[in-house]
Order: C-alpha cells, then sequence, then structure tokens
C-alpha cells in the first residue's frame, strides 16, 4: 500500500490522489529508533499540548499569585525552574503560558494558512489577470520585513494576545500564497483535472474536490513548519510589551520581564528562554519529517 | 546542583566587569578625593526621553536630569533646610497677601548666544507660559493666577497674580520656571522642543530623540547659584546623557565603566552597584508619593466605598519590601515625607484585608462566582493607566494586583507609552492612574487636586477646594502647615487619592565622581560635579 505514497522521482512527477495508509508498526519502531531527535521533539511537543489544554496536571499552583518573602529563590526542589521577582514560582508559570502563547501561534498560523492558501489557490487556478494583480500583493508583503510588518499592524490594531496573533499571521500570508499558487499551477494541468473539465464538472466543485486536496500537502507542511516561526514572532511581540498585559505569563513577556535581573536571577530569562527554543526546534523537527522522511525510509 | 556551573560561570563574568570597573577608576575611590580637577565627560545613563528639551515642558526625571543644566532659576531651594536662596535673584519681596513679588536680579548675566538676561526676558518667559500647551503643565500651575509682569528696571521686575500664590517663590527655584532666552521663549512648544538656548552652566549640543543629549560646557558661566560651591565655569566638559531603556544594560555598563552614572536603580541591582564599589546616594523625592488616583467623573471612581477598600487592600510594606531600595518608605499621607507642610495620616492608610471587605460588602459588591466581586451585573474591574518610566513600576503594579485580588478587586493593568501620558492626563480617558509628582511644595496638592486648575481627575468643587485655595494664600508657615494637614486628612478620609510609596530616587554613580548634588527636588545639580582622572 505505501508503494501508492511514493512518487516518481523523475523530473515531472505526476500527482497522484492522495490515499489513506495504515502505518506498519515494525517500520514505526525502527523508524523512530533511528531518529531519538525526532521521539524527543515528539515529547516535547505532546507536552506542550498538556500545558496548553490541562496546565493544572503539571502545575497546579496559580501563575499570578507569589510570596514575595520566597522572591528571586533559584531553580530548586521546590522550585524547578526558581522564583520570580514576586516569588511566583517560573515554573507554573511557563507551564500556565503555554496555552496562552499556544493560542496565539495556531490563530496565527490559522490565519496565514486560510488567507494565504485561498489568495494562492484562486492566483493558481484563475491565472490571468487576478494572478498578476493577487502576486504583486503578495510581493509587497515580502518586501517588507515580517517583524516591522506586524509591528505596523499591532500599532494599527492595538495590544492584546489575540491582535499580537492576527498580525504575526497577516505577515506571513505571503509564503503560503506563494507555495499554494506553485502547486495549484501544477496540480490543475493533472489528468484528473482535466478529466474533470471533460466530464463538465463545474469550476468550483474542480476547484474544491480535485484541486484543493491534492495541493494541501506541501502547504500543511510549511504551516507546521511556520508553527515554530509564529511561536518565535509571538514570543518577540510579547516581549517587546505588545501581548496580554500583566500578570499574563506569556512566553516571551516571561523573558522580558526577567532582563532587568539577568546579573541576579539567570533563570528568569533563561528557562522561559530555553522553552520557547526547545519548542521551536521540536516543532522544526517534526515539519522535516513529515516532508518525506518516512517516505524515503525504507 | 545543577545550579553550581551557571552560578560560577555567572561570577566569572561579573568579575570581569568588575575588574574592568576598577581599571576605569575604582581605587580612587578609597583616596581622598582632592581638589577639583577640571576636564572630562560625563556618561550618565537615563532610561526614557520625555521628547522634549525644553526645561519648561518636561516633567520626567529622566529628561530633568539632563535639562536643569541648561537654564538658571531665578531661586534656588536649600535641600537642606528648604529655604529658598539667591540665584539669578539677588533678593526679592512680596506683598503682605502674597499676590505681587518684586526680584531684583543680578546684572551682567546673558544667555549662551550672548543676548542679556534682564527683567524683559524674564517677563517674556513669564508671559509665554500661560499659552504653554499640555506639556507645560508644571510651570503653569506655579504661575497659577498670572496677571503679568511689570519691568521696573533693567535688573527689577515685578510679578502679579490676580490671587494669592505662595507657592510661586518655590516654583521658581525649579527647572520648569529656568528662563530661557527671550528668542527661544517665542518659538512655538514644538520648536523648543527640538532646541533651547537657557544661561546654564551647560548648553545643547546635540538632541537625538531616545538615543542621547549631549552638552558641553559654556565658556564665561558668570551666574551659579549661592549655594554653588565654586564660581566661574563648570568643571566637566561635557555631558553625555544616554538613552538605555534596559536596566541590566544600565547597571552593566556602569559595573563596566562604559557610563559614569545611571537613574533607576532597583533593588535587584543594588547588591552587584555595591559590590563592584558604586556610589548609591539616595533622596526621597518630595511631592506627590506613588499611588493610585480615580477618576472621579467615572463610575469607580464615584464610588468612596470601592476607592477605602483598594487602600485598605493594599499591604504598602509587602510593596516596599519586595520591590524597591533600601531607602525607600512606604506613604504615610498623599504628601511624601520630605514635603513642607506634610502630616502624618497613616492611621487611615494601613492594610487591613477583613476592614476592605466589609466596607465592598456593605456597599453591595458581592463576591461573584470567579472571586471577583459583582454589583448590579457589572464586575469590580478596574483599569489603572500606567506608564513605564520606572523599572519598578511592573512589579509594584503586578504585586498590587495580587494584593486586592485578595478581597475581590480585579485590577486591570493598561500600559500606555510616557510621550502619551499629558494627552491622557487631559482628555480624563482612564479609570485610575498610577503616578507621582515630585515638588517641594505642599502647593503640589492644589495643581493636582483643586477642581479649579487643570483637574486632571476631574474632582468635583467641594470645601476641599477652598482649603486648597487657603494654603496657597498663607504666608505664615504654621499657619500654611495646619491647612495643608486639614487637607491631607480631608485627601485621606475620602481616599481621593490612595498613596503607596514614597519615591527614592538612588542614583548610581562611579567611585570617581565627584560632587553630583541633590537638589531640593531630588534632581541633580551637575555644576559642581568632577571627575577625578585616572
Amino acid at each position: 500500500m505505501t508503494e501508492l505514497l511514493e512518487r516518481p522521482q523523475s523530473a515531472l512527477p505526476e500527482p497522484v490522489p492522495v490515499q489513506v495508509t495504515r502505518p506498519d508498526r515494525g517500520k514505526l519502531l525502527r523508524f523512530l529508533g533511528h531518529r531519538p531527535g525526532l521521539v524527543l521533539s515528539l515529547l516535547m511537543v505532546a507536552f506542550v499540548l498538556v500545558a496548553a489544554f490541562a496546565p493544572g496536571l503539571l502545575a497546579p499552583g496559580d501563575p499570578g499569585v507569589g510570596d514575595t518573602a520566597e522572591r528571586l529563590q533559584p531553580p530548586s526542589p521546590a522550585h524547578i525552574f526558581g522564583t520570580d521577582y514576586l516569588g511566583r514560582d517560573v515554573w507554573t508559570r511557563v507551564v500556565h503560558g503555554a496555552s496562552l502563547s499556544l493560542q496565539a501561534t495556531v490563530i496565527a498560523v490559522a490565519v496565514a494558512l486560510v488567507i494565504g492558501g485561498l489568495i494562492g489557490l484562486l492566483a493558481g487556478f484563475v491565472r490571468g489577470w487576478l494572478d498578476d494583480l493577487l502576486m504583486r500583493v503578495v510581493d509587497v508583503l515580502l518586501a517588507i520585513p515580517a517583524v516591522l510588518l506586524s509591528l505596523a499592524l499591532i500599532t494599527a490594531l492595538g495590544y492584546g494576545t489575540v491582535k499580537v496573533a492576527i498580525a504575526v499571521g497577516v505577515a506571513s500570508v505571503a509564503s503560503f500564497a506563494r507555495v499554494m499558487r506553485a502547486e495549484t499551477l501544477r496540480v490543475r494541468q493533472a489528468t484528473y483535472v482535466e478529466a474533470a473539465y471533460a466530464v463538465g464538472t463545474r469550476w468550483y466543485v474542480t476547484l474544491w474536490r480535485h484541486v484543493l486536496p491534492n495541493a494541501a500537502g506541501p502547504v500543511a507542511v510549511l504551516a507546521v513548519l511556520e508553527f515554530g516561526l509564529a511561536i518565535l514572532a509571538v514570543s518577540a511581540l510579547s516581549f517587546l510589551g505588545y501581548g496580554a498585559p500583566p500578570p499574563a505569563p506569556e512566553w516571551g513577556s516571561l523573558v522580558a520581564e526577567g532582563r532587568n535581573y539577568l546579573a541576579v536571577a539567570w533563570w528568569l530569562c533563561a528557562l522561559p528562554g530555553l522553552t520557547i527554543a526547545a519548542t521551536v526546534l521540536a516543532v522544526n523537527r517534526i515539519s522535516r519529517a513529515l516532508d518525506g522522511e518516512w517516505r524515503r525510509f525504507r | 546542583m545543577t545550579v553550581r556551573p551557571f552560578r560560577r560561570a555567572l561570577a566569572a563574568v561579573l568579575g570581569a566587569g568588575l575588574l574592568a570597573g576598577c581599571g576605569a577608576g575604582g581605587a580612587a575611590a578609597a583616596a581622598p578625593a582632592g581638589p577639583p580637577q577640571p576636564g572630562g565627560t560625563l556618561r550618565f545613563a537615563v532610561s526614557s526621553d520625555q521628547g522634549c528639551v525644553d526645561p519648561q515642558q518636561v516633567g520626567s526625571n529622566d529628561s530633568i536630569y539632563s535639562l536643569r543644566q541648561l537654564v538658571d532659576s531665578l531661586t534656588d531651594q536649600d535641600p537642606e533646610t528648604g529655604e529658598l536662596k539667591p540665584w539669578l535673584a539677588t533678593s526679592w519681596t512680596s506683598n503682605p497677601d502674597a499676590t505681587s513679588y518684586t526680584f531684583r536680579l543680578k546684572s551682567g548675566v546673558t544667555f549662551s548666544d550672548g543676548t542679556p538676561l534682564d527683567a524683559a526676558a524674564v517677563k517674556a518667559n513669564f508671559d509665554r507660559i500661560p499659552q504653554l500647551g499640555a506639556r507645560g503643565t508644571l510651570p503653569k500651575g506655579y504661575l497659577a493666577g498670572y496677571v503679568g509682569s511689570t519691568v521696573l528696571s533693567p535688573t527689577e521686575i515685578k510679578v502679579d497674580f490676580d490671587r494669592p500664590n505662595v507657592q510661586f517663590l518655590q516654583g521658581t527655584s525649579t527647572h520648569s520656571l529656568g528662563i530661557i532666552s527671550p528668542a527661544s521663549a517665542a518659538l512655538s512648544d514644538d520648536e523648543r522642543c527640538a532646541k533651547v538656548i537657557g544661561s546654564g552652566p551647560f548648553v545643547l549640543e546635540s538632541y537625538t530623540k531616545n538615543s542621547s543629549i549631549v552638552l558641553s560646557r559654556r565658556t564665561g558661566y558668570t551666574s551659579p547659584s549661592s549655594l554653588a560651591e565654586h564660581t566661574g565655569d563648570a568643571y566637566l566638559d561635557r555631558l553625555e546623557f544616554r538613552i538605555v531603556p534596559e536596566s541590566g544594560v544600565r547597571v552593566g555598563s556602569l559595573i563596566a565603566g562604559e557610563v559614569d552614572a545611571i537613574g533607576n536603580i532597583g533593588q535587584q541591582d543594588e547588591a552587584p552597584l555595591a559590590g563592584a564599589g558604586i556610589q548609591l546616594p539616595a533622596r526621597a523625592n518630595p511631592g506627590l508619593p506613588f499611588g493610585i488616583t480615580f477618576n472621579l467623573s467615572r463610575p469607580f471612581g464615584a464610588d468612596p466605598a470601592i476607592r477605602e477598600a483598594l487602600s485598605w487592600a493594599i499591604d504598602r510594606d509587602e510593596v516596599v519590601s519586595a520591590v524597591y531600595t533600601s531607602a525607600t518608605k512606604p506613604a504615610t499621607a498623599p504628601l511624601a515625607s520630605s514635603t513642607p507642610g506634610y502630616a502624618d495620616q497613616s492611621a487611615l492608610l494601613g492594610h487591613d484585608q477583613a476592614k476592605a471587605a466589609a466596607v465592598l460588602d456593605a456597599a453591595g459588591w458581592l463576591p461573584g462566582p470567579d472571586g471577583v466581586r459583582v454589583k448590579d451585573g457589572r464586575p469590580l474591574r478596574i483599569e489603572l493607566t500606567w506608564f513605564n518610566n520606572a523599572g519598578s513600576n511592573k512589579p509594584t503594579l503586578e504585586l498590587l494586583q495580587q494584593q486586592v485580588r485578595r478581597v475581590g478587586i480585579d485590577l486591570q493593568l493598561r500600559e500606555r507609552p510616557i510621550s502619551d501620558a499629558s494627552v491622557i492626563q487631559q482628555s480624563g480617558e482612564f479609570d485610575a492612574l498610577w503616578g507621582n509628582l515630585t515638588r517641594a511644595d505642599p502647593d503640589i496638592l492644589r495643581s493636582s487636586y483643586s477642581s479649579k486648575g487643570a483637574n486632571t481627575y476631574r474632582f468635583p468643587a467641594s470645601p476641599l477646594d477652598d482649603l486648597l485655595a487657603e494654603q496657597a494664600a498663607q504666608s505664615d508657615e504654621d499657619q500654611r502647615s495646619a491647612t495643608v494637614a486639614k487637607i491631607l486628612t480631608n485627601l485621606t478620609e475620602n481616599y481621593l487619592t490612595i498613596p503607596v510609596v514614597e519615591l527614592t530616587t538612588t542614583l548610581g554613580v562611579a567611585a570617581n565622581v565627584h560632587g553630583l548634588k541633590y537638589d531640593a527636588s531630588s534632581r541633580i545639580q551637575l555644576y559642581d560635579t568632577w571627575k577625578s582622572q585616572a
């Protein structure tokens, strides 16, 4: 069955409609056994997801309340990430911050995926003047550095987690549009799309049933990759103070809070910072695995 | 146990910084300073820039540190006694009801562009101040009721008010009424914010917004204050004020000898700085302590129960011990303890959660499902507007948020850029403001809380207005203090403002810098300052 997913390595691959295959358990174990980094990445992402959806399981305390008598304690068994300048447990804040940061990231990627995907799909499918018009808009978006564009949007939208997410999402619309357009251009020339035309299928049915599902694969991989970048961008903006107001423990703002205490309490910046780095690396590793690593594995 | 290697690495890094600091002159700290040496550049790192270099239009300490050096004032206030001493004015008199003042000016004083500083120049300044925009609130307050000035002779000027104005005299000692050249005074507000000419010991060399303010020594300076320790030109060649928003970077720069002095020291910085041989001079700022003041025209502010409960819910001692430098005191009145006329109100400013809860219960604010109190379906969610012009603000407010949450008040923190401060105050678009105001005269109460002035907090007209006006007219110090005490009691009993902590200015100053002095308002005078050369 797996043979069906195999794309020929020839110069002009013929896209094949997506088929669902049942993974072979022995192969899966061998695959993961050779990739400890990927296993770690999966564990990290699983951990972040648990933190986002059930933070109470990992850190039962209240992230917003601390005991000032215990402020700036270094990491210890009682406070594995130490405590901050008001005696709040940094571990609890990181865990509870996961949902905020993840929520922003998911919104950002969703915005980029939906808007970028639609622009690319339309441009690639309709071609002609609409393609030219949309691609020039995308050119303009690509010409502006993403963080600068996000900052400009934030200034217009105002502060807050969701607004940060939208700003980050809009700033990465362009890359999704480009990839989606390229895939659509390829797929719309496939024999089954021509066949669909030939039997008189309406254009929107063709677009929805035949072009979109087969062009979406690379965009989905890009979305996972973009997920990591979006975590960084969202953290950067919340570091700059554009995110949720205090005491919300967004990851970026946790790092920002700690920087005044760097000389006396390294853990305030280092541990949330390492968490962000680990999450981004994990997501990147997974997106690389999704991008054909399994298929090439024998 | 895994902590150890990190600590060791950190100690190594800090140690390296410390050695560098010593190289820059740490050894001089132990030796007696000796006679002042002229020359050198003082590099001063401050955290923010108000976007203006006109001393009459700034109110933030970070800007005042530099701009104070550009101008001289009519009088100077002794930081020890609070007495007013001659500066540009050699003597002054006032009429008994404090509506008219006559100043005799030093003769032969010039601005740095060569034009004479005479009675006409002072008149040009005072005539222009009432027309200043929102940025000019401070000097406008000092000139409340200003009718006009009369030039009696080139060295004699009479200033008239339509009502008694006792605080004007102290106002003349501040940077806000520092005298700028008539040509500068005539420019528009915004033009003045880019460049002004004064008669001070330093002149503006360059100003780059949000980056640096550079001043250079004025040669031929003839008008030092009578409180200064020397005459003639200032000792330092140049003053470089760098805007460094990161507190960690400021501290690191000072320890590494990259800068000679820094402002806005946090509690966490004291130990590393003291360990590196840095001087940490501190002085309590007079004026309004840091606190929360409601907009009384909005529903939350208009409800006395909310104001009272908020005050009882705050544990001021915990705030001070957790966030502020060791020299800081909790607020014990709506006026800081170093202000003339201060009267202790600490009996009304205690911490009592049960009382806070009882007050809210009685007013009908009952705990809702999530612990936040609710009345008529409206949650007790107060938006507190604040500016990040001091590193201690954020931790303080987060701590206050925790404290008041325990009695069911949900304090939401809304941060705005400091450059928007005057706009927000003027428009009144806030539920409550966090802030302080430094002034070495109790009249700061009138300019802040009288319903007849700028009335930032939208106070309704009340007998308080009469008391505030009364103290402004009392030239007898004891009588005035008695009135001020009544005002303080009134403000505190009605919780019209909720003072939390007194601002204490702590600077970090390298060991080779000498003669850096605080003035009566806890700002700095750099005329007598000098650096011992390595």
